[in-house]
């Protein structure tokens, strides 16, 4: 699967939830596919996606959806055990894991050598790896009744989407949207 | 002698201390806090462990750039969130702060006990301390102060003024707190 076809799915699914998306080309393929002002994609800030899921998902009583990448995953890691330790229900992690730094030259990262979807696990964390677009939908599904925190693993392809333009939006302007949809 | 009357004024200067961190609290308090994330300060810890006794939800983050996702991710919601932490830590915050809570604008309040100053045991905690407040103020995050020479009525008035700023301007505001290590006492 490629990550822009993941990221379809998971604009589908997460309709009108919050979602908070990691920077680089997954923002840009995002905000290629549709802009919504529950997405908060976050436009540098590398390794800070989930923490931020995290937060929102304290703070809102709805379902939350984050979307990280390995590599973002790895730079803020120890986020792992702060969500085992807190542990909201409604919060789904996807980690969209192509095994590189993408928008970093595609530089290999760590997912390579270390089992990151193992790593979680190991910390108690309610796990599940997939690698298509029909089990990432059931298990999004199967989440919805879930009594903890879920990460999502998708293996994707390498790479980025070519003539995908860059992302010039006021990171003002998506926080106040985001604001105004989700704080009302 | 000498000794043993240093130990008295020490003891005075502590309990005028904690008087002054009982003050940030209430000033929290008044503010009507909901949430706080903090990381793990022995400084910091009447605080904490305060704001946990008076039921505010705490969430302990692992570092502090992490603390500013968390803390930006509840401010994104509505709620009134406010960081605890230590200003050596600032190091690890700045880009956090920089490119997602300022960027996006996000108002929280921070409250920070410095280190490095009299009294200090760590040989080089002033390395990162010191200059902290420049380097916030450099990219363009407000620095307020909170000394142990202001009353104790300035400590509840300023951190509950600062918190209300912080979310009207919809940016991060700074406190460093001035505070003795609970083991001061004991440092001969």
């Amino acid at each position: 699967m490629k990550r822009i076809e993941a990221l379809a799915i998971l604009d589908e699914v997460f309709a009108s939830d919050p979602l908070v998306i990691t920077c680089g080309a997954t923002a840009r393929e995002m905000a290629s596919l549709s802009r919504k002002k529950t997405h908060l994609p976050l436009l540098d800030s590398m390794g800070l996606t989930t923490p931020v899921g995290l937060g929102i998902a304290l703070g809102h009583k709805g379902r939350v959806g984050v979307i990280d990448g390995d590599g973002s995953l790895l730079m803020g890691f120890s986020i792992l055990p702060t969500l085992k330790a807190y542990a909201p229900k409604n919060l789904i992690v996807i980690v969209l894991d192509n095994g590189q730094h993408a928008s970093a030259d595609g530089m290999y990262s760590q997912a390579n050598v270390v089992d990151i979807a193992g790593a979680a696990k190991g910390l108690g964390l309610w796990t599940a790896q997939c690698d298509s677009a029909d089990e990432l939908k059931k298990l999004i599904s199967s989440r919805e009744k879930s009594d903890e925190v879920s990460l999502i693993f998708v293996k994707i392809e390498t790479g980025n989407t070519p003539n995908i333009p860059f992302y010039l939006a006021d990171p003002a302007k998506l926080g106040a949207d985001f604001i105004e949809a989700v704080a009302g | 002698m000498r000794y043993l009357l240093l130990n008295q004024l020490i003891r005075g200067m502590m309990k005028e201390a904690n008087s002054r961190l009982s003050a940030l609290v209430d000033g929290l308090l008044d503010w009507q806090i909901e949430h706080f994330i903090y990381v793990p300060s022995s400084h910091s810890a009447p605080v904490i462990r305060s704001l946990e006794a008076k039921g505010i939800p705490g969430v302990m983050a692992n570092r502090e750039e992490e603390a500013v996702g968390i803390a930006g991710g509840l401010a994104l919601t509505g709620k009134r969130v406010a960081m605890v932490m230590q200003d050596n830590g600032f190091g690890n915050a700045l880009t956090a702060l920089a490119t997602f809570a300022s960027s996006y604008h996000i108002g929280f309040p921070i409250f920070a006990n410095t280190r490095g100053g009299l009294g200090e045991y760590n040989a080089m905690i002033h390395s990162i301390s010191d200059s902290a407040p420049d380097l916030l103020k450099k990219l363009g995050i407000r620095v307020e102060n909170l000394g142990i020479s202001d009353s104790v009525e300035v400590w509840r008035s300023s951190t509950s003024a600062v918190s209300k700023l912080a979310v009207i301007q919809r940016r991060p505001i700074v406190t460093m707190f001035e505070s003795l290590h609970p083991g001061m006492e004991t440092i001969k």
